[in-house]
């Protein structure tokens, strides 16, 4: 099957890639949209101060 | 006219706050434009990493790194933008020193994977699914790079020329190193472009100069004094260890600083500056009443390198530790 990937999504922020497998025919027989990022704000957030948490989320995303 | 500069963004373990505060230069951007032709920057335009992989070594004069480097992925694009650029610029607090990203490396990655794919009570995952390398999809092969063990800061990785601070590095900089590279008149390599003192001395609050502090407070809790230095009213206040650039605008706005500009030039340890600062104005005939106080600080590791935590020199990662390949 031919794969087309497009790595990294452009125009955006934040990584993505996306992989597109195409049949025989050049039609399209899957598509997959992968987030290659690992941060772990689900886990640094646990156990500082609540007021300060306003302080550090905006850092998921700035734009 | 002399042939125009070539200039590169890459954006790696980051929040696009540092390259939308390169859009905020507005009307310099069409400076920039003169002075520079942007041969990479996949934030804004279609690049792939064929076109900078394409381009001769050197071949880019001043590259712009933003983020901290955090998966392997970030490795690579790290030693990319070293080959190609004449001048490397660690763009904004995650590139110079991990930022928050770096908060991660309290926690093994193996302990965040796990709170990420498998006890965040938004995540239903009772096969235990993590990421992988590669993974064999009925179509063919995917692939991922891989998380790092931490969190590293760009000169943790490749040689870095200069340093751009904050979260995000604010206009006036941006538009100073701008125009340092136009003039050709670069500073020393190494330097910090921004200020050479501390927040505090950019601070409108009044400082006293005397011990102070025989409390630690939440700053929701109780009414401060806007006249007043913040850290002397017993609130946390990272100002004393960071530098200077900012016009210390969170203290302006009314919360502490949180140390987004790094240390100073003579600071090696943010939180060893922090402490003795802070350990400086707390009032205590005792040892004892002096821990007490300080006992009431809570979070201080979060509070000493909430942006810095990958150059600490401490070694604070819980769990079993294992070290990066590279
Ligand atoms: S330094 Fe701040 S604004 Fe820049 S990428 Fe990191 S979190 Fe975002
Ligand atoms: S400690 Fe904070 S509030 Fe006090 S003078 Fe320094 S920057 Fe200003
Ligand atoms: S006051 Fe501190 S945290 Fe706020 S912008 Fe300035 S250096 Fe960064």
């Amino acid at each position: 099957m031919r794969k087309i990937e497009i790595d990294p999504i452009s125009r955006l922020e934040g990584h993505g890639k996306i992989a597109i497998f195409l049949d025989d025919a050049g039609d399209v027989a899957n598509a997959y949209l992968q987030i290659p990022e690992l941060r772990g704000f689900e886990q640094f957030c646990v156990g500082r101060p609540v007021e300060e948490v306003p302080r550090i989320t905006p850092r998921i995303c700035g734009v | 006219m002399p042939e125009k500069f070539k200039f590169a963004f890459m954006p790696s373990a980051s929040c696009g706050g540092c390259e939308i505060a390169i859009v905020d230069i507005d009307e310099v951007i069409l400076k920039v434009a003169e002075l520079a032709d942007i041969v990479y920057w996949p934030t804004v335009l279609d690049f792939k990493d064929k076109d900078l992989e394409a381009i001769p070594d050197g071949g880019v004069t001043v590259g712009f790194y933003n983020g901290a480097v955090r998966n392997t992925h970030d490795v690579y694009h790290a030693k990319l933008m070293r080959q190609k650029s004449q001048v490397l610029v660690a763009f904004g607090a995650c590139a110079q020193m991990g930022g928050i990203p770096s908060l991660g490396n309290f926690w093994t990655t193996e302990e965040i994977a796990h709170r990420m794919y498998d006890t965040v009570p938004s995540v239903v995952n009772p096969e235990g699914t993590r990421p992988q390398t590669t993974f064999d999809a009925p179509e063919g092969e995917l692939t991922l790079p891989r998380a790092m063990e931490r969190s590293y800061a760009l000169d943790q990785v490749v040689d870095v020329d200069y340093y751009l601070p904050g979260c995000p590095p604010q206009v006036k900089w941006i538009v100073a190193a701008v125009e340092a590279v136009a003039s050709g008149e670069l500073p020393p390599k190494g330097t910090v472009i921004a200020g050479t003192k501390a927040v505090c001395d950019e601070c409108p609050r009044e400082r006293s100069e005397e011990k102070q502090i025989t409390e630690f407070k939440r700053i929701h809790l109780v009414e401060n004094d806007p006249e007043k230095c913040l850290l002397e009213q017993g609130i946390m206040c990272c100002g004393p260890a960071t530098r200077d650039g900012c016009e210390a605008a969170c203290v302006v706005a009314g919360q502490g600083c949180r140390g987004c500009f790094g240390p100073t030039d003579n600071v090696n340890d943010m939180g060893a500056k922090l402490a003795s600062a802070i350990a400086s104005l707390v009032i205590a005939d005792t040892q004892e009443e002096a821990d007490r106080v300080l006992g009431q600080l809570d979070d201080p590791a979060g509070y000493f390198y909430r942006f810095g935590l990958a150059k600490s020199m401490l070694g604070v990662q819980r769990g079993e530790r294992k070290d990066d390949d590279e």
